[in-house]
């Protein structure tokens, strides 16, 4: 079993890591996998067709979109590849988290994981029943780019009793002020330098209420990402 | 010239009343940590590339001088981008601008060293071409090498010049470079006059050519560096700038040095205002890039000059 991308990287060590064959390399980075711990004793190699070839798979997983020529490479030398879809809230991840399970024939594990995250998701819901009894938050990333509608950042804010006032597109410091958000999400601080990361650490932004998310939690859809929505529900 | 400054003095308030948050006095925190820092750095370093354009200029005696054509900006935004990406400005900020000021150095260095073995006129600015490539080339190369996975796909913005949601500390790291080179650039101006005589005759009156260069370079290296710092890839505003004044000011080098400081602040705040006003009036999603206005004001003006200096 080889994995090409992030995502499926933590979906194949959570599930089967006596099965890794190889992982894609930005699997051992702490800041963007959640399985980078894991992954570190495990084999890794960069998305490149002749090195996965070399491995002799009996099955490759991929993302949907990235490394597309090496797909193509790789299906026209006989390989068996899948590529998944990313989940955008916890239905596709449950969906996700199922589907990976069967592929590698670990259906029961899959359930175990799946029946975990529905109890942690269960034991956030508010109780009070209104709709967003916490108010309005930004979830503002890298660039200043805000987390809109259908993804996984929007799923963790409703799912913490959040309303996002985001739009999924990009807002500028002065907006995002004069937006007025009850709570300001961010990233946590990033260890290697980013430009683009700076942006949600600008002074003018230390006046607001603000929670991080480590970004390993949400830049893939796991079971692991409910603990996004704990983490916004504090 | 009367008009130039007060023209600067009412961009600059404009500038503090227009933004995303809307048209007027915006709240004292949006004045202050966010349109105070990014009109001081419009102010900043659009002076100091309005004046190294018309230093350059008269010390190569090439209408076609500019500190991005010939590659300085290039070298010094490798530098930043070097500085910045191995986290050496994350202990310390003022690491980034002097990155960018050794990236400037450099290029200055060998653009003087091709200077010296008579390369001139449009030559030299064709080095300046190749200057650019090369430090393209090397900024791709770092990225590649970055640790950050990132970090091509955020530089990319960055190359395209910006000063929007600049920091204060932004402006005290970036502001005494950039005021220095001005004072040294502003003080040549007797220099370029004499030269414009010929180097013979400057050197009779005690300016050799190679001293007057190698100031300017000095010069040039603390604005330019330091502004692409802050500002990323700016173009063309030296090259633009002193062109437009000299039928105010008459073809003399020294006397469209001032001119050329305030010209260029408030060509670079202009320019930035409509970046900024562009969503307001336009269906925009966001604002257009600096870098990208100057551009397209530039790159027409380049070809015209060009068609007059190169027969």
């Amino acid at each position: 079993m080889v994995s090409l991308n992030l995502c499926s990287d933590q979906l194949l060590v959570l599930l089967a890591p006596e099965q890794v064959r190889a992982l894609d390399f930005l699997a051992r980075d702490p800041e963007l996998s959640f399985v980078a711990a894991q992954a570190a004793h495990l084999p890794v190699v960069r998305a490149d067709a002749e090195a996965v070839l070399n491995l002799h798979p009996d099955l490759v997983i991929a993302g949907r979109y990235g490394a597309q020529t090496t797909v193509s490479l790789l299906r026209a030398r006989g390989l068996h590849v899948v590529q998944l879809d990313e989940p955008q809230d916890f239905d596709g991840i449950e969906k996700l988290v199922a589907q990976v399970a069967d592929l590698l024939g670990v259906p029961q594990r899959g359930s175990a994981l799946v029946a975990k995250m529905q109890a942690r998701l269960a034991a956030l819901s508010p109780s009070n029943g209104a709709p967003h009894p916490r108010g309005r938050a930004v979830f503002y990333e890298a660039g200043g780019w805000t987390a809109g509608p259908g993804s996984l950042a929007d799923a963790a804010l409703h799912a913490a009793g959040w309303q996002n006032a985001g739009t999924g597109g990009r807002m500028g410091l002065e907006k995002l002020l004069a937006e007025k958000p009850d709570l300001l999400v961010s990233d946590t601080a990033p260890s290697k330098p980013s430009m683009a990361q700076n942006l949600a650490w600008h002074p003018a932004l230390h006046g607001l209420a603000r929670k991080t998310v480590p970004p390993a939690l949400l830049i893939c859809g796991g079971p692991f990402s409910v603990a996004a929505a704990e983490i916004l529900s504090h | 010239m009367k008009f130039l400054l007060p023209a600067l003095g009412a961009l600059i308030i404009l500038s503090l009343l227009v933004g995303a948050a809307g048209l007027g006095v915006p709240d004292w925190l949006i004045l202050w940590q966010i349109r105070t820092p990014r009109t001081a750095l419009a102010v900043l370093v659009g002076a100091g590339l309005g004046l190294s354009g018309a230093v350059l200029q008269g010390a190569l005696r090439n209408p076609l001088a500019d500190p991005g054509l010939l590659g300085i900006g290039g070298c010094a935004a490798l530098g930043a981008i070097i500085v910045f990406y191995w986290g050496i400005s994350i202990q310390m900020p003022a690491a980034l601008p002097a990155g960018a000021m050794l990236g400037a150095a450099g290029g200055c260095a060998v653009l003087l060293a091709l200077s010296a073995r008579a390369l001139s006129g449009p030559s030299l600015i064709l080095a300046g071409v190749a200057l650019s490539a090369l430090a393209s080339a090397f900024i791709a190369l770092a990225l590649s090498l970055a640790p950050n996975p990132f970090a091509l796909a955020e530089i990319t913005f960055w190359l395209m010049g910006g000063l929007e949601d600049r920091t204060l500390l932004q402006l005290a790291v970036a502001a005494p470079p950039i005021a220095a080179g001005c004072i040294l650039l502003l003080s040549l101006g007797r220099r370029l006059d004499a030269l414009s005589l010929g180097e013979a005759t400057a050197a009779t009156l005690g300016f050799p050519v190679a001293r007057t260069l190698v100031l300017a370079s000095l010069g040039v290296t603390l604005a330019v560096g330091a502004g692409a710092a802050v500002a990323g890839g700016i173009g063309f505003v030296g090259l633009v700038v002193p062109h437009l004044l000299r039928p105010f000011t008459g073809q003399r080098p020294g006397a469209v040095l001032l001119p050329s400081l305030a010209g260029g602040a408030a060509l670079l705040l202009a320019a930035d205002l409509l970046a900024r006003a562009a969503p307001l009036l336009l269906p925009l999603a966001g604002e257009p890039r600096l870098g990208v206005l100057t551009a397209l004001l530039g790159a027409p003006f380049l070809v015209r000059i060009a068609r007059r200096a190169i027969p």
